[in-house]
């Protein structure tokens, strides 16, 4: 297991990120700061390959049911937990990886640790 | 939406260059203003204060997401008047285009060889302008001022220049005054129209394509304004993407109206590219127009050959948005059927979140295709040297 310091905790507020490059090649990751919890995201999209850490925050859009049903709920949770990749499009689970729009689909995520006011990224190799 | 979080970051380094002796060929590549009133210094007195005080009267489409460009670029521009409405043409919350920004975001990252400036598609609304004076002289100030800020500075960077269908001397004017430029290399039209291209109304407009040998670039988008019809054949969709998938309505009535008016036995030197309206479309339109051909010629015999002879002869095909088909070997097939070695050419759509990169957008190819797709087909139409092509100055 091989541990780096990515940056200071103060670098990364909430709702903020930190593009860390290089990070087992030159893609690098994305650091993020998710409502005090972080997490680290590899930067190149499943997909098509695009910088996907460099994309906009949203959220999980749903509805229960389609809305010319009378009395269905629309809603939108999680705002600032997706990532949204600036090519094409696709979201993801910040915290797991995992691609909300092909269940096949994940980017890596590896394991942050907060050790006094280091950001720590651990991973295998 | 309010975007939730920090302003986006771009990453550094972060690039996936094509091999270098490839050359690419982009046949869409977007330019833009920052705002509409950048057009006032090329506009007569008369319509500058017509800008001002009306408008420009674009339309657009309803439900088109707010972030249109990709947001990983650079040059973003945050600090500019947020009230200027989406579709008004200029779109002040993106980037700050220029000749630098294309070059450092596009085409050095990834070796562009020709880059063919297409205009941004928020102001394609021209071509569903009601007062078709107004939308010609749009185009003019809008060739004038992309004279001035981005050519004959980069030897990649080359223009379809931008006309009115609506009004067919207008547009031949237009035309006869910029073809001898060295980088005019094609005409611009909206695919958003009245009537189909290949209509008698157009053939002045064709007539001067031929003359010049400009190939003719037919995006999709434009109308909004009075003269255009719905959407699809079957009313207003009610969100984007539905709207993305009657694309091919537009691009398959435009070619069949072509063909089928003998558009091309008129003027058998004319090149007519369809980009942004999908792909797969073209193979119903060469398969199903021959089979018809045969049982319904009669009504235009002056149709000598197969539809489809004169589809692979004169039309192209833009290859953004590519299709991911289901099953990877499906790709290879469709590019079979669609004679993509002879009708497909490579576009990117840069700065547009759905756009293709030229790395990832095709598996493998067999050299011969990809050069074909990539290049060559491109440069056939556009009649640009390949050698001239690739001795282009890189960076």
């Amino acid at each position: 297991m091989a541990r780096v310091v990515v940056g200071k905790v103060s670098e990364i507020p909430p709702g903020g990120r930190k593009i860390v490059v290089p990070f087992r090649g030159k893609a690098g990751i994305g650091v993020f700061n998710v409502g005090g919890t972080f997490y680290a995201v590899r930067n190149i999209c499943p997909h098509k390959r695009g910088p996907l850490c460099t994309g906009e925050l949203t959220g999980r859009f749903a509805a229960d049911a389609p809305p010319s049903l009378q009395g269905t709920m629309l809603s939108v949770d999680g705002l600032g937990e997706i990532l949204r990749c600036p090519w094409h499009q696709w979201t993801f689970d910040i915290a797991t990886g995992q691609c909300l729009v092909d269940e096949t689909l994940r980017v890596a995520t590896y394991p942050v640790q907060i050790e006094g006011d280091d950001v720590v990224v651990e991973y295998d190799g | 939406m309010r975007q939730i979080g920090s302003t986006p970051v771009t990453a550094p380094g972060w690039t996936a260059k094509p091999k270098d002796g490839i050359a690419i060929v982009d046949c869409d590549v977007h330019h833009n203003f920052r705002h509409p009133t950048q057009l006032l210094p090329y506009l007569s007195k008369f319509y500058q204060e017509h800008l001002l005080d009306q408008g420009l009267h674009l339309g657009g489409y309803p439900n088109i997401p707010i972030r249109s460009n990709r947001v990983d670029l650079k040059g973003r521009v945050e600090d500019a008047v947020e009230t200027t409405p989406k579709n008004s043409g200029g779109d002040p919350r993106d980037f700050n285009f220029t000749l630098a920004f294309l070059q450092e975001e596009h085409l050095n990252v990834w070796n562009i060889d020709v880059a063919l400036l297409t205009g941004p598609p928020p102001f394609y609304g021209y071509s569903g302008l009601p007062d078709p004076d107004w939308a010609a002289a749009l185009c003019r100030a809008f060739n004038d001022w992309t004279i001035e800020h981005w050519l004959e500075r980069d030897a990649r960077v080359v223009n379809a220049i931008l006309i009115s269908p609506s009004d067919p001397p207008q547009a031949v004017a237009e035309i006869n005054r910029l073809a001898d430029r060295k980088d005019t290399v094609a005409v611009m039209v909206p695919m958003g129209t009245s009537r189909p291209f290949g209509n008698r109304f157009y053939h002045p407009i064709w007539a001067a394509c031929e003359e010049h040998g400009l190939p003719v670039v037919s995006h999709i988008g434009g109308g909004g304004g009075a003269t255009r019809n719905t959407p699809t054949p079957v009313g207003h969709p009610t969100y984007y993407m539905e709207s993305r998938m009657s694309r091919p309505y537009f691009a398959s009535s435009h070619a069949t109206s072509l063909i089928c008016e003998g558009v091309f036995e008129k003027f058998p030197n004319l090149k007519f590219a369809l980009i942004e309206a999908q792909q797969m479309w073209a193979v119903p339109v060469m398969w199903h127009l021959d089979t018809d051909w045969k049982a319904l010629r009669d009504q235009t015999p002056w149709l000598k050959r197969l539809p489809s002879e004169y589809f692979r002869e004169h039309i192209r095909i833009g290859s953004q948005p590519m299709h991911e088909p289901e099953k990877p070997e499906q790709m290879y097939q469709m590019l079979e059927m669609l004679h993509a070695d002879e009708t497909l050419i490579f576009c990117s759509d840069f700065p547009h979140f759905d756009w293709n990169d030229p790395v990832t957008v095709f598996p493998k190819l067999p050299e011969d295709l990809h050069q074909r797709i990539f290049a060559q087909n491109a440069l056939d139409i556009l009649r640009l040297d390949l050698e001239e092509a690739n001795g282009s100055p890189k960076p």
